[in-house]
């Protein structure tokens, strides 16, 4: 027996030993610069190595700037649509066709001119494959000649222009099944190599169409992130992407830099009362206290968001009252006055919650105001916020227990139990995916409390099938409150948004990113590449 | 004055024999273990919670084990955390003490009963053990419970198999065979010849299946079963404080594995002198 001990031992006084060198390590060293007009980066770590490649077809590049590839439309660093390969757009007076010009002056990496063919030909073979991008609204693309593409659509649909910013254009005459693992594009960066696992390699495109980028060769390396600090201290790595735990570390020579985000994290707060339905794979549905609008309505205005960001999040996010907040599409009037506790009990005890038994925690005939709250196991950030909002609600007479969860039992718990979830998406489909009741669908995360409004149902309904985004705007907006109903805190309040988070990066002091478009879920950093170059002293 | 007291002390000691002073030793590091029980049972919830103020503060007067990334003492986690280890242990070394018992008094009834009892011990020895634990804990839905239960579960097989070897030999005994012959009958023999024997086994088998029951526990919520990572576990502890290493918060892994180490040896060191005592062959020593 006591050999067996020594083992286990034997970690802990290693695990010590580490700790008490760790701390000896931490002054910075000077790096080893490269050329420079190189740049390393350790980022994408959020959406990480693509599995299947840089294939825009199943989804490289969606939500992110593809380099290798170019799309027909960006947004900008306030969301607002701007033309790449496009020139110009119109869309049919009833919203069916789409017919987009682009520029004939662009080649492919093997000399090969782009022409609207190639459009074509790829939305009809992304809307064929089973990719990451969802193109069922879309009957065909032709090209009516070489600079005109014209997409015909099943019904209209606002958010298809978000496609046509998703999707990089692959080239016809070499489009393979194996593309993804040497793709040719028309972007401003060739594809060189891949070492699966270890990092991707591209360099500049010198016949690209736009600015020519600063950096001629850009290594992508994929790490960790507390592995990505390490090598940026030892000066491998010019740019990495770090946890928020390293946000005040000091590295010599390095500056670390605080981009916002359209990333908002918020509680679901399901709705629906538990009747004891079972959901088909037998969990329960609907939650009793959370069903009852007065706690969702108390918590939304009880909790101090402002303190959220400061503590929890240190300072790097915004607060966020609807979850799109930063997007063209919030509506302004739905958002309110936080922090405020007094009102948040008197909601409470005007809806009969009273502290009965004297335990500090409100109760209403015989049901105590207490639910779970689950967060997934593996994210920091959503457990700092989890477990600062339970010790606020606590303060409004709300017991909330928190709970580290993976993602496939909060998959099956969501319909009956708070969770906290991270949304940033441009497209305001995510809007509708979200809050209508026809959109419920665990399995891609969508609507997941199965929040049911038919008011917010027929604004979201007609701000989709808008003809383009300027008219669906305004019913996008109508959806979170028309003055009546909604799905923000003024209507049914069925989501406590929080705050949206920052993405953190440390990277070498004389980069200057310039402006940062606007910045999605899991960060789109190369947004902007073509403005990045190192300021010479 | 306190060097009077200390000369004292060491007076005192010197007078004691050794049987007074390994008792002494075992009566202060059970006193030390309980003292960490008691005190995480009693401890203040609001000295567990977030202060985003004092976040990453080193090891002061205030804070003795340092603040984490949430600004929560760390004295007062790896004092929960340790008052978990210690129950788990607990619970543990009484289920394993009990499972053992009576498994090895079957194992003392016949030839059928020993083969099953050896076939269950080996089969619970063919799977790895931490395995077992995570298998256990997961089946019965996680949390908690599901680790005290798994690593309570799992810790008898070595046990049993002590106490089985123990029955053997005393079954070679001429008083056994003389009571067989008298028409006694297997459980009269077991209860009234086998079972004093083996009381001093049980004994020390359970102390020293204490600290296994501690270490598994730590490794198992280490790897992120059981708890949720917000709890004070002293497994979790541990492999959070892993991800500040490199930004240079030695303390968050440092004092928690010290104060484990130090919960580990003190049963170490009372089963060890037990042994001492209850054993005749050394007790002389």
């Amino acid at each position: 027996m006591k050999k067996q001990l020594s083992f286990p031992l034997l970690i802990i006084l290693l695990l010590g030993l580490v700790a008490v060198s760790g701390c000896a390590d931490s002054a910075g060293k000077t790096g080893v610069h490269m050329a420079s007009d190189e740049l390393v980066a350790a980022v994408g770590t959020h959406g990480g190595e693509p599995e299947s490649g840089f294939d825009p077809i199943t989804g490289w590049g969606y939500n992110h700037e593809p380099l290798v590839q170019s799309t027909l439309f960006k947004r900008d660093s306030n969301a607002a649509v701007v033309n790449d390969l496009a020139t110009d757009h119109t869309i049919s007076e009833d919203g069916l066709v789409w017919t987009v010009n682009i520029r004939d002056d662009v080649k492919f990496h093997d000399g090969v001119a782009l022409t609207a063919g190639d459009v074509a030909f790829t939305f009809n073979k992304a809307a064929m494959s089973a990719g990451r991008v969802d193109l069922t609204m879309l009957e065909k693309a032709t090209a009516i000649d070489d600079d005109t593409v014209e997409f015909i659509l099943r019904n209209p649909q606002s958010t298809f222009i978000n496609k046509l910013i998703g999707v990089g254009i692959v080239p016809e005459h070499a489009y393979t099944s194996s593309y993804g693992q040497n793709p040719v594009g028309s972007g401003p960066y060739m594809f060189k190599q891949w070492n699966k696992g270890q990092q991707v390699i591209f360099e500049a495109n010198p016949d690209y169409y736009g600015q020519q980028p600063y950096f001629k060769k850009l290594t992508i390396v994929y790490m960790e992130g507390d592995t990505a600090f390490a090598a940026v201290k030892a000066g491998q790595v010019d740019l990495a992407e770090i946890p928020h735990t390293y946000a005040n570390q000091v590295v010599n020579g390095r500056k670390i830099v605080s981009l916002e985000t359209i990333e908002a994290c918020g509680i679901t707060l399901p709705t629906e009362p538990n009747t004891g339905e079972k959901t088909a794979d037998g969990y329960p549905v609907g939650n009793t206290v959370t069903s009852d609008i007065a706690i969702r309505k108390a918590l939304n205005i009880g909790i101090d968001r402002q303190s959220l960001v400061k503590g929890p999040l240190n300072g790097h996010g915004a607060v966020e009252f609807t979850g799109v907040d930063k997007l063209p599409w919030v509506n302004k009037e739905a958002i309110f006055e936080d922090g405020n506790i007094e009102e948040a009990r008197r909601i409470l005890q005007d809806a009969g919650w009273v502290d009965t038994d004297g335990d500090g925690i409100l109760e209403k005939n015989g049901v105590k105001a207490e639910f779970t709250l689950l967060y997934a196991s593996s994210a920091q950030d959503r457990q700092a916020l989890a477990v600062a909002v339970s010790e606020q609600a606590k303060k409004m007479g709300i017991n909330i227990k928190v709970e580290g969860a993976s993602w496939d039992k909060i998959q099956n718990m969501a319909i009956s139990t708070p969770v906290v979830f991270k949304y940033g998406d441009i497209d305001p489909t995510d809007v509708y995916l979200r809050y209508h009741s026809e959109s419920y669908d665990p399995s891609n995360w969508n609507n997941m409390i199965r929040y049911s409004n038919p008011v917010v149902d027929a604004h979201l309904k007609t701000a989709i099938t808008s003809p383009d985004e300027e008219t669906a705007i305004e019913y996008w907006q109508l959806a979170a409150w028309d003055g009546e109903t909604g799905y923000s805190e003024k209507g049914d309040a069925p989501w406590l948004w929080m705050a949206s988070i920052n993405y953190l990066y440390i990277m070498d002091e004389d980069l200057d990113i310039g402006t940062p478009v606007i910045q999605p879920h899991g960060g789109n950093i190369f947004g902007n590449i073509l403005e990045w170059k190192r300021i010479e002293n | 004055m306190s060097t009077s007291v200390a000369l004292n002390g060491k007076g005192m000691l010197r007078g004691l024999n050794l049987r007074q002073r390994t008792i002494l030793l075992i009566s202060l590091m059970s006193l030390l273990l309980m003292t960490v029980l008691a005190s995480s049972l009693y401890i203040d919830s609001s000295s567990l919670s977030t202060n985003f103020d004092s976040r990453n503060l080193a090891p002061s007067l205030e804070h003795p084990f340092g603040t984490d990334w949430m600004g929560r003492d760390m004295f007062a986690r790896t004092l929960t955390g340790l008052g978990l280890s210690i129950m788990v242990g607990a619970f543990a070394s009484a289920i394993s003490t009990f499972v053992s018992v009576v498994l090895g008094l079957l194992s003392s009834m016949g030839r059928a009963a020993d083969s099953f009892v050896s076939w269950l011990v080996d089969l619970f020895l063919s799977i790895p053990h931490l395995l077992l634990i995570i298998l256990i804990s997961i089946g019965l839905g996680g949390g908690a419970t599901g680790v005290i239960i798994g690593v309570g579960l799992t810790h008898w097989t070595s046990l049993t198999r002590v106490v089985r070897a123990e029955i053997k030999q005393i079954n070679t005994q001429d008083y056994i065979h003389i009571s067989r012959n008298f028409g006694k009958s297997n459980w009269w023999i077991a209860r009234k010849h086998i079972l004093p024997h083996l009381v001093p086994q049980f004994l020390l088998g359970m102390i020293l299946v204490f600290p296994h029951a501690i270490l598994h526990e730590a490794s198992v919520t280490f790897l992120g079963f059981g708890l949720s990572p917000h709890e004070p576990a002293i497994g979790i502890i541990l492999s959070e404080s892993m991800r500040y290493l490199a930004a240079g918060y030695w303390w968050l892994a440092f004092f928690p594995g010290m104060s484990l180490l130090i919960v580990v040896l003190a049963v170490d060191v009372i089963g060890e002198n037990l042994g001492k005592i209850m054993d005749p062959r050394k007790a002389h020593e």
